[in-house]
């Protein structure tokens, strides 16, 4: 592949998820990195050594103006994102951002037609929907092995206190969006449940939202809603105080069930014929299916495949789609689908 | 001098403030707005700041008379942008908001980590003319921030013209860190001992305070580096018996496992990685060549330049900074009187 035939990508914000996005954008061969962008000088100058970039900068705008991408990634904090995109795309580039995009659905809309109307692509990461797991019931689901969608749950287990967000040592919130720091997960859960419930909207959500550790630069740090939406009902929630960490996701059709966990992969899958006298044939395959799950997730963990595995793939389908001018993999309306379940969510919590 | 403490509170910062103080000088702790500080019992004469490098906040402002600096500020673990944040970027937003071109000295406490082992020969000795580690990416997250860490201090002390002196310490022993006296793991009740007869590269806290109190105005060149390691260096087998002897809690039979199986096993997996992984394996600490080199290798360590220019010598011997590390002992600030506890 030439040069004239790969995008000119560019990161702005070089935290922790950019470490994600460059391994892929050092990597592929449908991209030129030109640039890195971080407020911070050495930041920034040790990203642009770290995955060959031709130059970093610590200012936005200069970085547009001289780098000039055809791709740029944003990956600063949310609240910075709504200013940072229309930068970027009144700059003439196409946008990749992480999630959530917004602090609300209205925002996200505005983004949208901003970039249509500017002939721009504008993505939101939903990264999760790239992983091998969700690729496995992707598959079982389009043969038709699950029969009809009916629940989808999804638990985040995870200690939002620890590391930076509900860090004391640091002053004002850990992320300034109204759910706080479960606002900053809340996109993964929402796109997963829409996904895989096959919906575009819900009808009812129902549930609390609220803080349980004290701590205040946290924000929310707990999460348990119901949806429900046309035939399919589930479960959203995201507990800070319970071990271990997982991220689990089960998906309940008319003909089988499938469990899986983003963190630690494995698939059981239940239902079928292995029901009634035959369910311990079930358990005895799942058992098994267990061990190999181990087996590989160690070798995963040595090899490095961990839980953001699915970036890469879902990165070179956006790059793939606007090389050869397809439709994105990931479309404006699964975009707004998600961000206003999000905004229905977030309207439950009251502000601790 | 008014002489500015960062991490203050922490391991080495807690032996370092009282020693500065007790040097004459006027100190300024920065400690984090968290950290617990009344329990240290330090004189009344400090005055603390608190703040965390990571943000600015009203820290940054409250430098300007600062006549020297000692940095301790570091994050020592988590992944590689959290310690990037903690360590770099952190570093990076304090020289930004120094008086650097009116500091008569910066004190720089960097680590034995810095260094490209494969460089030293086996039983070769560890100098300051030893290379820094020009892949550090290969070892760990601790190695990549600390080189440069000490990048950024030794470019901006240039541009600035500031008297800037680097130390770097061993592995640092003391009340609170006792590095498994020498242990690799535990495996039920047993300690499995790498390479017994290599020396550990320890320094008493105490010690490593006294040096850097030492090069706060000690008559030496800028950019001048120096290793901070004690006199009398145990091997890994001697450190482990003398913590049994003193009654370190937890420590267990030991099972030794001499350099060469050591190495044999690094070796093994270091070909398995490369065929099987591309080299991209992530492996424990014992299992990872490279870094089996930093933490096991026989070799020498010297403390000949701290010495001879810093004029710092080790006062706690071995036996008293075990016992003390233990917590048998406690070790009054001038180092004269020990108490029974």
């Amino acid at each position: 592949m030439t040069a004239s035939t790969r995008l000119r990508a560019a990161v702005i914000g070089c935290g922790a998820i950019a470490h994600e996005h460059l391994s892929y954008l050092g990597e592929s061969r449908r991209v030129e990195l030109v640039a890195v962008c971080d407020t911070s000088r050495a930041t920034a100058s040790f990203m642009r050594e770290r995955f060959a970039a031709r130059a970093s900068y610590t200012d936005a705008s200069t970085m547009l103006r001289e780098a000039l991408p055809d791709v740029v990634h944003i990956l600063t904090p949310p609240e910075t994102h709504e200013s940072l995109i229309r930068m970027s795309l009144n700059a003439g580039a196409h946008v990749i951002c992480e999630k959530p995009m917004t602090g609300s659905a209205a925002a996200t809309e505005s983004l949208l037609k901003e970039a249509r109307r500017l002939d721009r692509l504008l993505v939101e990461s939903r990264n999760l929907l790239f992983n091998d797991v969700s690729q496995a019931i992707d598959k079982l689901r389009n043969e038709g092995r699950l029969g009809s969608m009916r629940e989808v749950d999804v638990l985040l287990s995870l200690d939002l206190t620890a590391g930076p967000f509900g860090d004391l040592n640091l002053n004002g919130p850990g992320v300034a969006l109204p759910a706080g720091a479960v606002h900053d997960f809340l996109p993964h859960l929402a796109y997963l449940f829409l996904h895989f419930a096959g919906i575009a909207q819900v009808e009812q959500v129902t549930g609390c939202l609220d803080n349980r550790s004290g701590n205040a630069r946290v924000g929310y740090d707990h999460l348990d809603v119901l949806i429900e939406g046309g035939d399919v009902r589930g479960r959203l929630r995201i507990a800070s105080d319970v071990a271990p960490p997982a991220f689990r996701l089960i998906v309940r059709g008319t003909e089988r069930s499938v469990e899986t966990d983003f963190y630690n992969p494995f698939l059981r899958i239940e239902g079928g014929d292995n029901v009634g006298k035959r369910a311990p044939l079930e358990q005895i395959g799942s058992g098994l299916s267990l061990v190999r799950a181990g087996l590989r997730n160690f070798r995963d963990k040595v090899r490095q495949h961990g839980t953001y595995h699915g970036m890469p793939r879902m990165l070179d389908a956006v790059y793939r789609a606007l090389l050869n001018d397809e439709a994105s993999p990931i479309g404006e309306a699964d975009i707004l689908a998600t961000a206003r379940l999000v905004d229905r969510i977030v309207a439950i919590g009251e502000q601790p | 001098m008014k002489v500015l403490v960062t991490g203050a509170s922490g391991f080495l910062g807690r032996a370092v403030v009282p020693a500065v103080a007790a040097a004459g000088h006027e100190v300024i702790a920065l400690v984090r707005p968290t950290a617990a500080i009344d329990s240290l019992a330090w004189p009344n004469s400090i005055a603390i700041l608190r703040g965390d490098l990571r943000q600015l906040g009203d820290w940054s402002t409250q430098l300007g008379d600062v006549e020297a600096v000692v940095h301790l500020a570091a994050a020592s673990s988590g992944d590689l942008p959290t310690q990037f944040s903690g360590t770099v970027a952190a570093t990076e937003k304090f020289l930004d908001h120094l008086p650097m071109r009116s500091l008569r000295r910066f004190v720089h406490v960097s680590s034995f980590s810095v260094y490209d082992y494969s460089a030293v020969g086996f039983r070769g000795t560890l100098s300051e003319a030893v290379p820094i580690d020009p892949r550090p990416e290969k070892r760990d997250a601790y190695t990549v921030t600390k080189i440069l860490q000490e990048r950024l201090v030794s470019e901006a002390c240039e541009a600035a013209g500031t008297h800037l002196v680097v130390i770097r310490p061993g592995a640092i022993i003391g009340r609170g860190k006792d590095w498994g006296f020498g242990r690799a793991m535990k495996v039920g009740r047993f300690d499995i001992v790498f390479s017994p007869r290599a020396k550990f590269p320890l320094t008493y806290v105490a010690n490593c305070a006294d040096a850097i109190v030492k090069a706060l105005d000690a008559a030496v060149p800028p950019a001048s580096v120096y290793n901070i390691v004690d006199d009398d260096l145990p091997s890994y087998g001697t450190l482990h018996r003398l913590g049994r002897r003193f009654g370190a809690r937890g420590a267990g039979p030991a099972l030794y496992v001499p350099w060469f199986g050591v190495s044999l096993i690094g070796a093994m997996v270091s070909l398995l990685n490369r065929w099987m992984f591309n080299e991209r394996a992530k492996l424990p600490e014992f299992l990872d060549r490279r870094r089996q080199l930093v933490r096991w290798k026989p070799m020498f360590y010297s403390n000949r330049a701290a010495r001879e220019e810093l004029r710092w010598s080790p006062a706690i011997p071995l036996q008293v900074a075990i016992s003390e590390t233990i917590g048998e002992l406690t070790i009054t600030r001038d180092h004269t009187t020990m108490t029974s506890k």
